[in-house]
């Protein structure tokens, strides 16, 4: 067990952690602002992988990352209209709403994946992956260049998001009405805001974060596409806003811890050692439960999330 | 000219409730001018269709000689009118400075707070008001979370400002500022409406007009009337004095409540230091504005919620922290304030409903299965001797009417009970003749023998009903008063916090 | 820009025929959609369609075929029939099937050598506890630690799956052995067939008991009555003594067990032995079975037969059209949602309104 935690090994596994981070904090960035403004969405998985199946078959066809990555973020918000619409304007019950987009986009995406790419066969499609980007002088950092400078532009916007959300979130008008709007929409209604509109953009807004983060799980870290490859990580992000107490920073911390558990396990596999693997393929599950279950004393969730606002009620 | 607003003939429904009919209603510049009447009188209502959160059926509203139409709030803003909701429309995480400025004109995009501060800090010096701006809202107290809205207002340049209730929640100390506030206001050429139906409040005002049941009594300058004339003039003038309540003996104590201390949800006291006895035959009746701590007494009776401190007995056992299912046992039945919310499962029929409570009890389950012809039998029965108008007994309840709504939770209850009913307001919203239906349910059980405690904000219902009358006031019982003879100018003077 | 100006108003009448036609519009848009997606596959939605139709019910194989798929339906709907009623969104269908037929199959191990009864009742009992165990424990988590239970139990039914796939590459795979898959299970175990020479396993009999004590169970016991009481308005239902945390645990019990028997179904009655396609989607497919259903146990059995008779019938569309049988999956959910809007068109009226609602 000791020749496992040599320095190559440690350090491979951080900056794997910080790939395998970036869909996560960039859906769960995503799945924040939408929550913030009150609205939970539980589509987030179905989403994902739409994003995830557009942005391979578009780049698959087209050739071009960019357009893969473009289509994948507009099938993403397209669905999130859907549930915006259902959930905003006709106030539906956003459980069912949330789920059926799932299951949707599990279906529309194995069909499309089935039909529309030749996979019946000995050959599977694939695309040419998504080109490091080392940043000049910073990669050349010891440990920490590898680590968090070495990676594709997917990863660094993901890792941007993060100040940027946080900045918008405390320090722009708009991120304040956000806030406000969560906890307590009357007060954006009263003010003579409408607060409709809001929960609109914030919706659309975390559908093209899932989009994207769905066009990186298959484009930016892989050269073909599987069904269901998101594997539940659309949920992950869910678990991650609630473990990160809705607040950017924290965010951050717990989406990098569950990243850090599925790239220790990565390594474990390759390494060869003797260790039922399950076991750590199932941690990160098992781990977002028990994260659960230990909610700080005063949960920052929104005071009024899920609940459909009307000025009548 | 003298008027800033001027409404005629101002109609608003909800469905088939009128809230305010006809109204006719003027505001001069500069005066503080209250808005007086009970619960359910139609204040409020007025007061949110000219803020613009309602719009009326039918009548004009003139603001500044201008007839106007508003869409929402934001109209109503642009013109300088502003509101203090009774419930505050604050976000409690977010600073002080963060809910007077959201959604202002301030920035374009960068949140400008050097400016927002200096604006603060100037109008907190203008009115003597000491306020941190990064504190959080949960972090204050109720009456400095009050001052943080009406900043909110001032921030806007209000000219013209309406006060929903606004000291419902404050000490006296703390609404003596409030007035003090609202004075320096007046003299900058603010316009105050001023929503209440405490008395002290009246008095300090330059005109009162005075509402009831959606339809304006009168307007008087206020100091050309008089406490009692106010009081007369809100409460019903028409008190029914009706031979139908016999007198009758007392048997023995039923219910007693010890030095009960209940938690409020916003964290104080809902309830202080009660103490009621209940006896057999006898009908209690507690008066007062809804609001008071009566919900808070009733839950804490039922077993919905546990008392901080305090005592309630139910003959030899303490029931203090029983379950509902126990005190459901024990034969309490409870007619709750909010029939829908708490007493009614809309979507289940009255068959359904009419069975809650009493689903899993020898009469009609056998070893987990329902009887249900059993049920059917004995619904039905129900339905014909309350005289439930309904298509049958499977109808949707929150098909029903409202009468026959409350009619089913009356059924159930008065089956349920067999020593103690509790009823939280069971007439509101409620006709004529489904009231008197009520009414004589409750007398035939007070006969019967049951200790019924009644809490009502109709006096006239109370002292139709009741043997003896307490007024709560802010959780506690501030006066007693026999309902042969009862005082009614005190007890008005009481339910508006007249003696303090 | 008008972004709320939409009520939705409850009608006061709903009636039948304007049930019907809802449901009506439904299926047809259903059919348009898909067949408009088949079209961009580039084949024949018709043809497409009339295979379908073909390979689900025409020949008693046919017919034999779709009930042995619609037969895990029928459970999974129903265990979520029986959460959803109590408005408790428990997803863990997929898992708890799985749990289920991982008891199933250690309880035949365990029970080898006694009398076929015994085992067959035995593998039945555990392969309902497997689930259950499961169920009660999300519904726990709920009750006591606000752990939100559409969350835990789907996080669960991927944790599940990876203990499936241990136990199938360790502990149980026959030494020697290639596949990820157990030993067959022993022949006492396995399940009755209903018709013979053909698929039709006891299964389909468990299915249709099951239905059938969930009927009872919803609208002849003290039970059923608490969790359609509790379901509409859980406070009203504490205030007459019905504990949320009493119903979180019984009902997560029994929808857990009830997908556990599915499992069980899969296990002793298709497959014979324990694999990683056990599941298949059951869980989640039960969970669309049971709100087209309209969570009602005879609505989940139609249901079921009917998604059935699609994943049944889609095999032979693939065979004839060379439309790939993943696209019933995608007709199912796009069923699902037409589902939602026909329920809603049918129980409610849109109106614009001039103010902001």
């Amino acid at each position: 067990m000791s020749e496992f935690f040599t320095e190559t090994i440690v350090i491979s596994i951080l900056a794997a952690m910080v790939r395998i981070g970036a869909p996560l904090i960039l859906a769960a960035i995503g799945e924040l602002i939408a929550e913030r403004a009150g609205v939970i969405n539980l589509g987030v998985e179905g989403m994902m992988l739409m994003g995830c199946f557009l942005g391979f078959f578009v780049t698959f066809e087209t050739g071009s990352i960019l357009a893969g990555i473009g289509a994948a973020m507009v099938g993403a918000m397209l669905m999130s209209l859907i549930m915006a619409f259902m959930a905003i304007t006709l106030r539906l019950e956003q459980f069912v709403t949330g789920l059926a987009l799932n299951l949707l986009a599990s279906g529309l995406t194995l069909f499309w994946f089935r039909s529309l790419l030749k996979t019946i066969g000995s050959t599977q499609p694939n695309i040419d992956l998504l080109e490091k980007a080392p940043i000049p002088f910073l990669s050349d950092i010891p440990y920490l260049g590898i680590i968090v400078f070495s990676h594709n532009w997917l990863v660094y916007l993901a890792i941007l998001s993060v100040p940027i959300c946080s900045f918008f979130l405390y320090k722009t008008k708009y991120g304040l009405e956000l806030r406000c709007l969560g906890e307590n929409p009357r007060a954006i209604d009263m003010k003579g805001l409408s607060v409709a509109k809001r929960q609109y953009l914030a919706v659309l807004f975390g559908g093209m974060m899932a989009g994207l983060a769905g066009a990186f799980i298959s484009v930016g870290s892989s050269i073909r596409f599987v069904p269901e490859m998101t594997a539940g990580r659309g949920w992950l992000a869910i678990v991650i806003v609630i473990a990160g107490n809705w607040q950017p920073k924290w965010i951050l911390v717990a989406a990098l811890v569950f990243a850090f558990l599925e790239a220790f396990q990565m390594h474990v596999q390759a390494v060869g050692i003797n260790f039922p693997y399950q076991i750590l393929l199932a941690l990160p599950y098992v781990v977002a439960v028990i994260a659960l279950m230990h909610r700080r004393a005063r949960s920052r969730a929104p005071a009024s999330l899920g609940v459909a606002y009307s000025r009548s009620s | 000219m003298l008027e800033q607003l001027q409404i005629k003939n101002l109609t608003k429904r909800f469905g088939t409730v009128i809230a305010n009919d006809r109204v006719t209603f003027d505001v001069r510049r500069g005066e503080i001018h209250c808005l007086f009447g009970e619960n359910g009188a139609g204040k409020s209502t007025l007061a949110e269709c000219i803020y613009g959160t309602y719009r009326p059926e039918s009548g004009a509203i003139c603001f500044n000689g201008e007839l106007v139409e508003f869409n929402s709030p934001r109209d109503a803003i642009q013109l300088g009118i502003g509101m203090i909701h009774q419930h505050f429309v604050l976000v409690p995480p977010l600073t002080v400075l963060e809910n007077i400025i959201v959604g202002t004109e301030d920035a374009k995009v960068l949140l400008n707070t050097q400016k927002a501060e200096n604006k603060f800090k100037e109008l907190c010096a203008r009115y003597e008001l000491k306020l941190n701006s990064h504190a959080a809202i949960w972090d204050l107290s109720v009456g400095e979370q009050q001052w943080v809205e009406i900043l909110k207002a001032l921030y806007l340049d209000v000219k013209f400002l309406i006060l929903d209730e606004p000291t419902a929640v404050l000490t006296p100390e703390e609404s003596d500022k409030l007035f003090r506030i609202l004075n320096v206001m007046k003299r900058q050429g603010i316009s105050i409406v001023l929503i209440t139906h405490k008395l002290k409040e009246v008095m300090q005002s330059d005109r009162v007009t005075v509402m009831r049941k959606g339809k304006i009594v009168n307007t008087v300058d206020t100091k050309s009337t008089t406490r009692e004339q106010l009081t007369h003039m809100m409460i019903s003038s028409e008190i029914a004095v009706q031979g139908l309540k016999k007198q009758i003996n007392s048997e023995s104590t039923v219910v007693q409540i010890k030095k009960l201390d209940v938690r409020g949800p916003r964290g104080g006291y809902a309830v202080k230091d009660l103490n009621l006895t209940l006896n057999s035959h006898e009908i209690v009746g507690i008066a007062g504005v809804a609001g008071n701590g009566q919900k808070e007494l009733f839950e804490t009776l039922v077993g919905i919620q546990s008392p901080e401190s305090g005592e309630v007995w139910l003959d030899t056992e303490d029931i203090t922290h029983w379950s509902p299912a126990e005190i459901l046992a024990a034969g309490v039945g409870h007619i709750p304030q909010d029939r829908y919310r708490e007493g009614l499962i809309g979507q289940l029929s009255i068959v359904d409903n009419l069975l809650l409570g009493m689903h899993r009890s020898p009469r009609f389950a056998q070893r987990g299965f329902l009887d249900q012809e059993r049920v059917r039998a004995f619904v039905q029965e129900q339905v014909d001797q309350f005289e439930i108008v309904a298509p049958s007994i499977d109808t949707v309840v929150g098909n029903l009417s409202g009468g026959n709504a409350q009619k089913v939770v009356l059924a159930r209850e008065l089956f349920q009970a067999s020593v103690v009913l509790l009823a939280n307001q069971p007439t509101r919203g409620l006709d004529i003749s489904i009231a008197d239906y009520v009414h004589r349910q409750l007398l035939e059980k007070r006969k019967e023998g049951y200790a019924i405690l009644l809490a009502s904000e109709e006096l006239d219902e109370l002292i139709k009903l009741s043997d003896r009358i307490v007024v709560m006031f802010k959780g506690q019982i501030a006066g007693e008063f026999d309902a042969e003879n009862p005082d009614l100018e005190q007890i008005g003077l009481l339910m508006a916090g007249g003696n303090l | 820009m008008n972004w709320a100006k939409i009520r939705l108003e409850r009608r006061d009448e709903v009636t039948w025929a304007w049930r019907l036609f809802c449901f009506l519009v439904a299926i047809l848009g259903t059919l348009l959609v898909t067949g408009i997606l088949i079209s961009t596959a580039g084949k024949e939605p018709i043809e497409a369609f009339k295979e379908l139709f073909i390979g689900a019910f025409v020949g008693i194989d046919s017919i034999v075929e779709t009930l042995v798929r619609a037969t895990p339906l029928i459970l999974t709907g129903l265990a979520a029939v029986v959460a959803f009623r109590a408005k408790i969104w428990s997803i863990g269908q997929e898992g708890q099937l799985v749990l289920g037929a991982i008891a199933a199959y250690w309880a035949s191990i365990v029970f080898e050598g006694l009398p076929r009864i015994i085992v067959l009742s035995g593998v039945i009992c555990l392969g309902f506890v497997g689930g259950a165990l499961l169920g009660v424990f999300c519904g726990w988590l709920k009750a006591r630690y606000r752990v939100d239970e559409i969350i835990s139990t789907v996080m669960f039914n991927y944790a599940i799956f990876y203990l499936l796939t241990y136990l199938l590459s360790g502990p149980w795979q026959p030494p020697g052995d290639f596949y990820v898959q157990s030993a067959p299970v022993i022949e006492k175990a396995l399940l009755p067939n209903l018709l013979q020479d053909t698929r039709l396993h006891g299964g389909l009999f468990i299915a249709i008991v099951v239905a059938i004590i969930v009927y009872i169970l919803i609208k002849r016991t003290a039970l059923g009555y608490e969790i359609r009481a509790f379901g509409s308005n859980p406070i009203a239902s504490s205030f007459k003594g019905i504990k949320p945390t009493r119903m979180l645990v019984v009902v997560m019990l029994i929808s857990g067990g009830i997908a556990g028997l599915a499992g069980t179904s899969e296990l002793l009655g298709v497959h014979g032995r324990l694999n990683t396609d056990i599941a298949a989607g059951a869980g989640y497919t039960g969970i669309i079975v049971a709100l087209i259903g309209g969570l009602t146990p005879l609505g989940t059995v139609i249901a079921a037969v009917l998604f059935g008779a699609m994943v049944n019938g889609g095999f032979m569309m693939q065979v004839i059209t060379g439309v790939p049988k993943s696209m019933v999956f995608a007709m199912q959910a796009i069923t699902l949602l037409f589902f939602l809007c026909s329920t809603l068109m049918s129980q409610y009226r849109i109106k614009r309104v001039t103010e902001d609602v």
